[in-house]
């Protein structure tokens, strides 16, 4: 077994500019995720009727199915979908010319607020009920109480499998290059087809990842420590 | 200024609270007195609506209001003339001691900050803990934290501060410092309402003693007719027994 390392090296460098769209996926996703997530999560902890029952099912069905499916059925339904609507109304839009990166947030930010909205929700459990009622009692409203008591708290506990469950989203969307995206991985393979030189180009990006992974860990310990600055012991 | 009508409360039917009526004077100083299980921390939690009760009305400087069906605006005007003091002291674990004593004054009473951390400050020294201003309530101990817990609940300036057995949770030797600023509050005319199974406090800084048993209020009395003649046999029953280490009282 040979490694090229001027070919490892060369792919490298163009790679690169499939970064962007990897962190932009990841963001993207994200910004879904943590609010509906936290919604999900908001809804079943409160026991509001009915809509808590759709939540737990829509978190079944999500985590019950695997990543690779739920992007084949969402890739090759939601641009149909699209373009029947926009041939219906007469919008000016090219249906099957969104950009795959956009279905792509779609499906991980969906995907990961399943997962993101199981750690919220156990994470307002472990809050002890005493925390809401003091806050009651103070004089502050619901919304108030949540702010700044419960979810400051709650947060202490999430961030450590906030923090896995964002890396797991973040290597998960190397599965993108199956809607063509050029993220790190879809330009990988890419290289990699021209000359038959996968090894390199995957020792690439494998490197990439374990980086960018290294990277959101030290982001959130920094953020875990400022959580957990209240949890000193005299 | 207070009067309580005919509190009703059931848990997955079993009657906790069979009718419960107090009136609470200001200045007093009610102790609520009685057995395990009896119903007196219920009835209290009931005042604040932190339990709901199934029936009965609170009167609060001549405005009634329904315990069973109070709008969110009822209860949370009830509530920012009341404070509570908890059994486990409740301090908010994410704050200081001093922004846990703020909280109220700033967050639901608009207070500017500046004023409330003064007043916060003022609050702490009274209870003797000025040097804690900045500690969180994990580096206190626990009758340092249900100090700053009294001094939330008196800092907000309320017309009655509700304990729920503020002492029950603590170390021997960690009652006296908290009942202590009890006392204090006691003789500065703060009108409170102790449920508590310190009989000394009761007999020393309560006006007004109330028994409750069953769910029902056996007795009720100024302290002094309370503990030296006692008028039901249930009442006596239960300062026989709790007046062991007390009997050079009768």
């Amino acid at each position: 077994m040979n490694l090229d390392i001027s070919f490892a090296i060369d792919t490298l460098i163009q790679i690169i500019p499939g970064i962007p769209v990897t962190l932009g996926m990841a963001l993207g996703a994200l910004l879904i995720a943590v609010p509906f997530g936290f919604l999900l999560a908001l809804v079943r902890v409160n026991q509001i009727v009915i809509v808590d029952k759709i939540a737990a099912l829509y978190v079944s069905f999500i985590r019950g199915t695997p990543i690779v499916v739920q992007i084949f059925l969402i890739y090759s339904i939601l641009p149909a979908l699209l373009n029947q609507l926009v041939e219906k109304n007469n919008w000016q839009i090219d249906a099957y010319g969104v950009s795959p990166v956009i279905y792509a947030i779609l499906i991980f930010g969906f995907n990961t607020s399943t997962h993101l909205s199981e750690i919220f929700r156990s994470a307002l459990l472990s809050v002890p009920k005493g925390q809401k009622e003091a806050a009651y009692t103070v004089g502050l409203n619901a919304f108030q109480t949540y702010r700044r008591i419960i979810i400051p708290q709650a947060l202490s506990v999430a961030a450590p499998s906030m923090c896995t469950a964002s890396m797991n989203m973040l290597k998960n969307t190397s599965l993108a290059y199956m809607m063509s995206v050029m993220d790190i991985t879809g330009r990988a393979k890419a290289l990699a087809g021209v000359g038959y030189q996968y090894l390199e180009a995957y020792l690439d990006i494998f490197i990439m990842y374990l980086v960018l992974c290294l990277c959101i860990e030290k982001l959130f310990q920094a953020w875990e420590k400022k959580l957990l600055r209240y949890k000193v012991s005299a | 200024m207070i009067t309580i009508n005919n509190v009703k409360k059931a848990f997955q039917g079993n009657e906790v609270l069979k009718g419960i009526s107090l009136t609470i004077e200001k200045n007093d100083v009610v102790a609520i007195l009685g057995p395990s299980g009896s119903g007196k921390t219920t009835f209290l939690r009931c005042i604040n609506f932190l339990e709901k009760a199934d029936h009965g009305t609170i009167t609060f400087d001549g405005v009634e209001t329904d315990l069973n069906k109070a709008s969110k605006k009822e209860i949370n005007s009830i509530r920012k003339k009341t404070a509570f003091v908890f059994q486990n002291y409740n301090l908010f674990q994410n704050k200081t001691a001093l922004e846990n004593v703020t909280e109220g004054l700033i967050v639901a009473r608009k207070v500017p900050k500046a004023e409330a951390e003064k007043i916060g400050k003022e609050a702490l020294d009274k209870v003797g803990l000025s040097e804690k201003y900045d500690f969180y309530p994990s580096q206190l101990s626990g009758g340092q934290q249900q100090r700053v817990g009294i001094a939330r609940a008196f800092a907000v300036n309320p017309e009655v501060i509700l304990f729920d057995e503020p002492t029950s949770a603590l170390d021997p030797e960690l009652i006296g410092e908290v009942l202590g600023v009890m006392k204090n509050l006691a003789k500065e005319g703060t009108t409170m309402v102790v449920v508590t199974h310190e009989m000394s406090f009761a007999r020393e800084a309560a006006t007004k003693v109330v028994f409750m048993a069953d769910g029902n209020i056996v007795e009720q009395g100024t302290s002094r007719e309370f503990f030296t003649h006692p008028k039901e046999e249930r009442t006596r029953q239960f300062l026989r027994r709790y007046l062991n280490d007390y009997d050079y009282l009768i």
